[in-house]
């Protein structure tokens, strides 16, 4: 159900590590409850994170929501293609809708995060 | 939960059902920006059974309810509607409300689902002639620019020459039904009361059609946030009079009614609020109860808000001081100073509600 290669938070951001860095998006559990995403407020690159800062904005019809910084670190880049099409964020939230990257992030905060199997019994637990 | 005589249907639809006052219905079924979208274009089918309904007969019967509200009923033509509000002594807002002339002894009126049980007592209390008939009622709305196509195509032929804001009483297939052509999204639109077990044949027939959609309640609330109308409970509520909330302009003043007095208190003060349309420059919406200020000082509170498809940008209504209640005033909203300007009434402006309907 939730993309094995992943972790996750219970604020329902996912991180991928890839070559050094985290990218970070929000689930498509997130999604999916959000609606249609209408706006996307992105990090500026270079800005500091420590675990669990707002780092992000995601508004849909229905709701506004904070996206946190899953673990500590800097951004490194932005995915400016959601200022013009936040919509990706529903349609395709593990690839073209991710929001930022970061690098400098501690090994140890990413392995604490949830697997694929725990994220997906968490969002059980929830009542969903 | 209550269940409207629809309910089955949304579930067959695949609807995400929400308790709203109380009634079990559909938020969306497709997605909120794509009915949305669809209302605008062509026409979709809403379920507004939740609602209150009410038949007054008898021109006694008829005198009591104008003492009730703040219209002048023996000023509404015979097919007129009337848009109008049911006051407490205090002149703080029990409901909203249409007040439709059926005939020459003869009312309907139009209310909504929350406060329902005070707004009986008002409207029937002591008043033999009242009838409520909400529980027996059901009411889909088809509302867009093909509304008039698809009414007519389900066999209302009374339809034809039916003016924005008339409503009518006719048969279909043997029931009767009240055809009217009202609407909350500012499109040409029609709503359609009839017995609750008429409505699934009804409901299917309007479905079936090819331009045809169901709609639920996330795209009824951004259509009529464009066109900025107000929500009861949301908007206004019994701590606020109609002065503060748009209605100005619907208050009689040359009638009796219950909380005139407290109303005419507060116009010769003239120290109220007003309730204003608000936009914002991109597609960041306002939300319901963000503070408006203006240079950090608290100047009032939006009531509604959301992104409006139709615009691209968010749209909403608040409640500011009248200093700051005119039109391309820029003022801040929210925790984070959002930047929002007093608008226009309506935002949108294209709506097709007045437009001549034809097939």
């Amino acid at each position: 159900m939730f993309p094995d290669n992943l972790k996750y938070t219970e604020d329902h951001e996912w991180v991928r590590e890839e070559g050094g860095a985290c990218t970070v998006g929000i689930t498509a559990f997130a999604a999916e409850q959000l609606g249609d995403v209408t706006y996307v407020e992105l990090p500026e690159v270079g800005a500091a994170f420590k675990k669990g800062d707002e780092a992000a904005t995601v508004e849909s019809v229905k709701a506004a929501s904070d996206v946190y910084a899953p673990v500590a670190g800097h951004v490194i880049e932005t995915n400016a293609e959601l200022e013009a099409r936040p919509e990706l964020v529903n349609e395709s939230p593990y690839d073209k809708g991710w929001f930022f990257k970061l690098d400098d992030f501690d090994p140890a905060q990413l392995r604490g995060l949830m697997n694929a199997a725990a994220y997906a019994k968490f969002v059980e637990e929830q009542g969903h | 939960m209550q269940k409207t005589p629809l309910y089955d249907e949304h579930l067959k639809l695949g609807g995400k059902i929400v308790d709203f006052n109380g009634w079990a219905l559909p938020l969306q079924f497709t997605g909120i920006v794509h009915e949305h979208q669809h209302t605008r274009a062509r026409a979709s089918i809403f379920d507004c059974s939740h609602m209150g309904e009410y038949r007054i007969k008898g021109q006694s019967a008829i005198e009591a309810y104008d003492r009730q509200v703040i219209s002048d009923t023996s000023k509404i033509p015979l097919g007129r509607c009337r848009y109008g509000a049911i006051l407490s002594e205090n002149g703080g807002i029990l409901d909203d409300l249409i007040t439709f002339r059926m005939a020459a002894d003869e009312l309907y009126v139009v209310t909504n689902a929350g406060p329902i049980a005070s707004v009986t007592d008002r409207i029937c209390g002591g008043n033999p002639g009242a009838e409520h008939v909400s529980y027996e009622t059901a009411k889909i709305d088809v509302q867009g620019p093909l509304a008039y196509r698809m009414v007519m195509a389900a066999g209302f032929k009374d339809v034809e020459g039916l003016k924005y804001f008339n409503s009518l009483w006719t048969t279909w297939r043997g029931h009767r039904v009240l055809l009217s052509r009202t609407g909350y999204t500012g499109e040409l639109g029609y709503e359609l009361f009839m017995d609750n077990d008429l409505a699934p044949t009804l409901w299917e027939l309007f479905c079936s059609m090819e331009d045809a959609a169901p709609a639920g309640l996330g795209a009824r609330d951004t259509l009529r946030t464009e066109v900025c109308y107000g929500l009861s409970g949301q908007d206004f509520d019994s701590t606020v009079t109609p002065l503060e909330s748009g209605m100005a302009a619907f208050i009689e003043w040359e009638t009796e009614f219950v909380g005139k007095e407290a109303l005419m208190a507060q116009r010769n003060r003239g120290d109220y609020r007003e309730l204003v349309a608000v936009k914002t420059l991109d597609r960041r919406a306002p939300r319901h109860e963000f503070n408006v200020t203006r240079d950090g000082v608290s100047v009032g509170v939006v009531t509604s808000g959301t992104f409006g498809p139709s615009l691209d940008h968010g749209v909403g209504l608040a409640r500011v001081d009248r200093n700051v209640s005119a039109p391309g005033t820029r003022l801040t909203a929210g925790p984070k100073g959002l930047p929002i300007e007093v608008c226009k009434i309506p935002i949108y402006t294209k709506g097709t509600c007045r437009a001549a309907a034809t097939a």
